[in-house]
């Protein structure tokens, strides 16, 4: 449905030359400039796509791609507005799937016109800045189910390795990584919303929801 | 086919960003390499669980306020005699040519905030109160004096890697040695180690590096390169350096040593930094093999039976040494 990642590079000539995937520790170190640059904007981009027609394209899908392109870079040199790039990019996203559809909706057309502009235009209501996040990664990392908490303190908070937190759980390795990932997972939801914002126990999850309505927020 | 949902991709986005942070195995890479490739949407899920998971790494900072007293020196303990800088002629020296006068100034007045410290084979993420952070390789120290000006810190001894916070109107400076480094939004290393020059990486952006004891202009190093700063009148040597010189050079983020094409006896030098336990080689043609690998720095004894097996020697483990023959 999606258009695939272009795993060749194209020259500045339109020629293109086979390329190596990068490693899972070159993408690591390409996500170090994502964790900076881009999921700072994430809120702000979901919330301008909220209010798109994406014809029939899901925020989540959208947003996998749009770091799947940029990821996809060489270098990030080039980007000196990584806002305004991450929303060109999903922009594009956007539109190459209206252009793939045998049928558009006449009114699909018009509304992506004027996404061009409005992404220049689109004052961020949610930057969210180091300390506001600091507050926001606490309030996460309290909401995690007791183990998968637990984990998170021994490894991040205190700084112990994998192996030590194996040992000192009485758990092997493997059960330390899948509560990690658990944990990650979940971390990773809050984070498209705004933020741990529910009952733990609830799965129940409202990406249409105002943030206004948070209890946190004063 | 049935379409994978974005939610499912996640759940394994997740599990991989999970082992690619303690790092792969070669059947895992390559398994990971085809799941990338089934599915132009998994690249930017793990890129966004990767990224993620750096973030929680910030939570060191929420650690670092419960221990408070464990770990912060405050300003009247050993430190409190210290200036910032050995002596007033070399503040003086430094205002014709560098602006920095007031900075320095002001340093001497300013108490120091904050001291942080690792120790060998320690590693430590510290957030600061800007948003900036500073990753400490191991034995090193780090002073923190914030003003309403500037951003000041001092790395004593050891490596540290700091990603700081844009902030136009209060500039960050690094202070190694006699070697100042100033920025303002970007993300750079500097190591001062002993018996060796001060070395300045930039990953992102640009800094200024100067010397507070020279009456000259600093000098500006831009991302992929690095500044080396030899001796008191030498001037500041730029070379360049490609990704995968910055990967190696930055890999100890991950508590990896990595090595290419380097010889045995340079390799096995690098471990001391991370371990009492010392690599010692045998005889001189085993020291001249050259070996390429990604090993964990605190481990130099799988190090050791790794190269061991590759080069044809044996591993006689001791006390504190793994030495190995051949």
């Amino acid at each position: 449905m999606i258009e695939s990642v272009s795993r060749e590079k194209t020259h500045v000539d339109g020629s293109q030359v086979a390329r190596v995937a990068p490693s899972s520790f070159e993408l690591r170190s390409r996500s170090r400039w994502l964790e900076r640059n881009v999921l700072p904007h994430e809120i702000t981009l979901r919330k301008w796509l909220q209010s798109r027609d994406l014809a029939g394209l899901e925020i989540e899908d959208i947003i996998q791609e749009t770091y799947s392109r940029i990821l996809a870079l060489d270098t990030f040199d080039h980007i000196s507005k990584p806002r305004a790039y991450a929303f060109q990019v999903a922009y594009s996203i956007v539109l190459d799937h209206v252009r793939r559809l045998k049928v558009v909706a006449i009114d699909a057309v018009p509304d992506l016109d004027a996404m061009s502009d409005s992404f220049d235009a689109f004052t961020p209501e949610v930057i969210l800045s180091a300390r506001q996040d600091l507050k926001r990664l606490a309030h996460d990392l309290a909401a995690l189910p007791d183990r998968v908490r637990e984990v998170f303190q021994l490894r991040r908070i205190d700084g112990i390795s994998q192996r030590e937190t194996a040992f000192r759980l009485g758990i092997a390795e493997s059960t330390v990584e899948k509560h990690m990932a658990r944990g990650l997972v979940m971390m990773a939801d809050w984070f498209g919303l705004g933020g741990y914002s529910g009952a733990p126990t609830s799965s129940c999850r409202t990406p249409q929801s105002n943030r206004r309505d948070d209890p946190r927020k004063p | 086919m049935t379409r994978e949902s974005p939610e499912q991709i996640n759940e394994a986005a997740s599990a991989w960003a999970i082992r690619a942070e303690r790092g792969l195995t070669e059947i895992e890479e390559a398994r990971f390499q085809d799941w990338i490739a089934g599915d132009p949407r998994r690249l930017g899920a793990f890129g966004r669980m990767t990224a993620l998971l750096e973030r929680t790494e910030r939570a060191a900072a929420l650690g670092t306020s419960l221990k408070h007293d464990a770990l912060v020196a405050r300003k009247h303990t050993n430190l409190n005699r210290r200036t910032w800088l050995a002596g007033g002629s070399v503040i003086a020296a430094s205002a014709v040519g560098f602006s920095i006068f007031g900075v320095l100034n002001r340093l001497k007045v300013s108490p120091i905030d904050k001291v942080y410290r690792t120790n060998k084979g320690g590693k430590q993420v510290v957030a600061l109160d800007d948003g900036s952070v500073a990753r400490l390789n191991t034995t090193t120290t780090l002073s923190v004096a914030y003003t309403k000006a500037h951003r000041m810190v001092r790395l004593e001894g050891g490596e540290a890697f700091f990603e700081v916070a844009k902030d136009a109107l209060r500039p960050f400076i690094v202070q190694a040695g006699d070697t100042l480094v100033r920025a303002v939004g970007t993300s750079f290393n500097v190591s001062c180690l002993p018996n060796s020059p001060v070395e300045v990486l930039v990953r992102e952006g640009v800094v200024a590096v100067s010397r507070a004891a020279r009456i000259q202009q600093p000098v500006r190093v831009v991302a992929n390169s690095k500044a080396t700063i030899v001796k008191d009148q030498a001037p500041v040597r730029l070379t360049t350096v490609d990704a995968a010189a910055l990967n190696r050079d930055l890999a100890w983020q991950d508590g990896r040593i990595i090595i290419e094409g380097e010889t045995l006896a340079a390799a096995a030098a690098k471990f001391e930094r991370y371990s009492n336990i010392r690599i010692v080689v045998g005889n001189g043609a085993l020291a001249r093999e050259r070996i390429s690998g990604v090993f964990d720095a605190d481990d130099p004894v799988t190090f050791a039976r790794t190269v061991a097996v590759s080069l044809d020697a044996e591993v006689v483990i001791g006390a504190d040494e793994a030495r190995i023959v051949r």
